[in-house]
């Protein structure tokens, strides 16, 4: 709950202008990208056969270095998607990586990203990353700091690649873009 | 007109229309109130529809703050025109997006109130929660609707009621005036009966019987009344013939008695005089007493029959009743009885008497009896008569005052009888004749005539005539 609030008076700030971003958006930046991660499980249906216990946790990977702090861990606390309660996990390597539903990639991973996408590729995790051109390149979801504004951008085919289903309203208020270069 | 003096088929028709009246207005007006209350649940359900789809849609715009896709949505309310407002708060209660962008910021509530919808001084408020099925809240939709459409319904629906009302009203006006027919119909039919009866006193109209009912049933008893009345007056009429005829059956034969003893009496007094002048000189005075005392009955004889005559004339030679001055009989009775006055100093004096309707004659003949009586009956002391008149409603009270012997109570009545006399011949004299002849003149004259007295100090004398005209008495 404080978290949320502190992630809507984060909201605020973005709706109060540019006069104020110049006091920092960075460090409420992560607020608002922890409290997306949250909403996306919202909006995203995972293939039934991968959720085997329909109590299973509901998990929140990060991938490399956590750039949230502690703030993801506060954001979901207490939280459930229907019966699914919330965990967030950390992992170094791709290879640990195993039951893990929503995965940020953060951006000291920006190097092998691709690689790292090739190894998820056709698993159900809905990977979501602030690293640039995320989504171009082969990434779900792209976290575009635009303007001191989070927008979203969708990578449509490789959502569809990994069986996933996203609601078409987390559609209507995102901009979906298709891989180039590949 | 008071509500009372109505006639009997406008009141009828007033019940009528009066409870039609009131129950079509509580009809329409459950009617109305129904159609509005309907309306109104109806509104709030449409309106919570909307809400629910409108907070649906909207979830992705509060979860990832996007306020186009936010302000798109609510616009899309534009199709709602009773929509008057619309926004959005987020998690906290923050204004997020507002609908319509011209809206007037004060417009809407700093923070959104407890879920539900409510009616506000003519708004429908909903505010409905935003969030994903089975996840956290995202926040508030705020939405205003006017009324215009329930205010539209409430006036159509009045409009409604008041044509079907006045419609039944028309149509219970007719049936009324159809219908209280069945009622006032016997009613007014009796009551023309009776007015009939009593205007013509015309007892052999009947009333129409319409039907079984109570009002057949006092139709019935009205005719049986009638009847019955009618019935009783034949009798009444058939007595009152047979009296007449034998009245005057009786006042012929003592007219005729009295005029036919006359001539035989006539005789026998002549010729005892006659007797008495030829041969009084050859009888001795025995034989002159006994003569003397056959002349003297034939005189008292003589006298009675002249009385019985003028008793029974009063009603056969009666004339007809014009005004008469009545200080002017007074003055003709003090003449004929000039002798008797003067005889023992009487004095007889008057108050100013009126003029009213009698046979001259016979009111003579009445004052003459009462004031020769009130002289006769005179004690020791000098006869003083006093005659006076008192106007009442409808009636002259005459009264005639002596001071003489007085009469006691229970002879009040019988002094007026015919050959009643409370004293022997030789105390007063008379025939016993007097009062019942001033009885029957006061009668034929329609009045009354009575007595009070205290023996020893005078008596009154009282007649009544009436002040209105032409009343003979059969």
């Amino acid at each position: 709950m404080a978290l949320l609030r502190k992630a809507l008076s984060f909201t605020v700030l973005l709706v109060a202008g540019p006069g104020l971003a110049a006091q920092g958006v960075q460090a409420p930046e992560y607020q608002v990208k922890a409290v997306f991660l949250f909403n996306f499980a919202q909006f995203v249906d995972w293939p039934p056969q991968v959720v085997p216990d329909s109590q299973a946790p509901l998990i929140i990977g990060i991938l490399g270095h956590d750039p949230f702090g502690g703030i993801l861990d506060v954001t979901v606390r207490g939280e459930r998607r229907g019966p699914r309660p919330f965990e967030v996990r950390r992992y170094q390597r791709v290879e640990d990586i195993k039951a893990c539903d929503i995965l940020f990639i953060s951006q000291s991973e920006n190097d092998g990203l691709e690689e790292i996408l090739l190894s998820l590729k056709n698993q159900p995790i809905l990977t979501v990353s602030d690293s640039p051109r995320f989504a171009e390149r082969g990434g779900m979801i792209h976290l575009v700091t635009e303007r001191n504004r989070i927008r979203l951008k969708i990578n449509l085919r490789a959502v569809q690649a990994a069986n996933l289903t996203i609601s078409s309203k987390l559609l209507r208020v995102a901009e979906i873009v298709g891989p180039t270069g590949r | 007109m008071a509500l009372r003096d109505w006639p009997i088929k406008q009141k009828l028709t007033a019940i009528l229309l009066l409870i039609s009246f009131l129950v079509l207005l509580l009809t329409s007006a459950a009617f109305v109130t129904y159609e509005v209350v309907a309306f109104r649940q109806t509104t709030v359900k449409n309106l919570s529809t909307l809400g629910r789809v409108i907070a649906a849609n909207s979830t992705a715009s509060l979860a990832f703050a996007n306020r186009a896709d936010a302000k798109e949505i609510l616009s899309a309310l534009r199709a709602e025109p009773h929509v008057v407002a619309a926004a959005l708060y987020d998690k906290d209660g923050r204004l997020f997006s507002s609908y319509p962008a011209d809206l007037p910021g004060d417009s809407l509530p700093a923070a959104p109130g407890r879920d539900g919808y409510r009616f506000d001084r003519g708004y429908v408020i909903g505010l409905e929660p935003v969030a994903e099925v089975g996840s956290a809240r995202l926040g508030t939709l705020y939405l205003k609707s006017d009324m215009k459409a329930v205010s539209r319904t409430l006036r159509l629906s009045a409009a409604i009621a008041a044509g079907v009302m006045g419609i039944s009203l028309l149509a219970a006006y007719l049936l009324a005036a159809v219908l209280q027919r069945r009622i006032s119909q016997p009613i007014l039919a009796l009551a023309e009966t009776a007015r009939a009866v009593s205007t013509r006193q015309d007892y052999s109209v009947r009333a129409p019987k319409l039907g079984e009912d109570e009002l057949g049933l006092l139709t019935d008893a009205f005719n049986q009344m009638l009847g019955r009345i009618e019935e009783q007056n034949r009798d009444l009429r058939k007595l009152i013939t047979e009296l007449e005829r034998s009245n005057k059956e009786l006042e012929q034969f003592a007219y005729v008695a009295s005029h036919d003893l006359q001539e035989p009496l006539r005789m026998v007094s002549s010729y005892t005089q006659l007797l008495e002048r030829r041969y009084g000189d050859k009888l001795d005075d025995k034989g002159r007493t006994f003569i003397a005392y056959a002349v003297d009955g034939a005189t008292r004889m003589q006298r009675l029959i002249n009385d019985l005559l003028e008793f029974s004339r009063i009603s056969t030679r009666g004339k007809p009743l014009q005004p008469v001055d009545v200080n002017r009989v007074l003055g003709a009775v003090r003449g004929n009885l000039s002798l008797a006055i003067q005889e023992v100093g009487a004095l007889v004096t008057n108050d100013e008497l009126p003029t009213v309707m009698a046979d001259e004659t016979q009111l003579v003949q009445l004052l003459q009896n009462l004031i020769g009586n009130a002289i006769k009956f005179h004690g020791g002391e000098r006869p003083q008569v006093h005659v006076s008149a008192q106007g009442a409603a409808t009636e002259w009270i005459f009264a005639v005052r002596d001071n003489g012997i007085g009469i006691a109570p229970e002879y009040f009545e019988r002094i007026f009888v015919i050959f009643q006399r409370l004293h022997a011949r030789g105390e007063y004299p008379g025939t016993g004749i007097g009062l019942a002849v001033c009885r029957r003149i006061v009668e034929r004259h329609g009045g009354r005539i009575w007595v009070e007295s205290t023996p020893g100090q005078g008596s009154t004398f009282f007649f009544a005539l009436s002040t209105r005209n032409g009343e003979q008495a059969p």
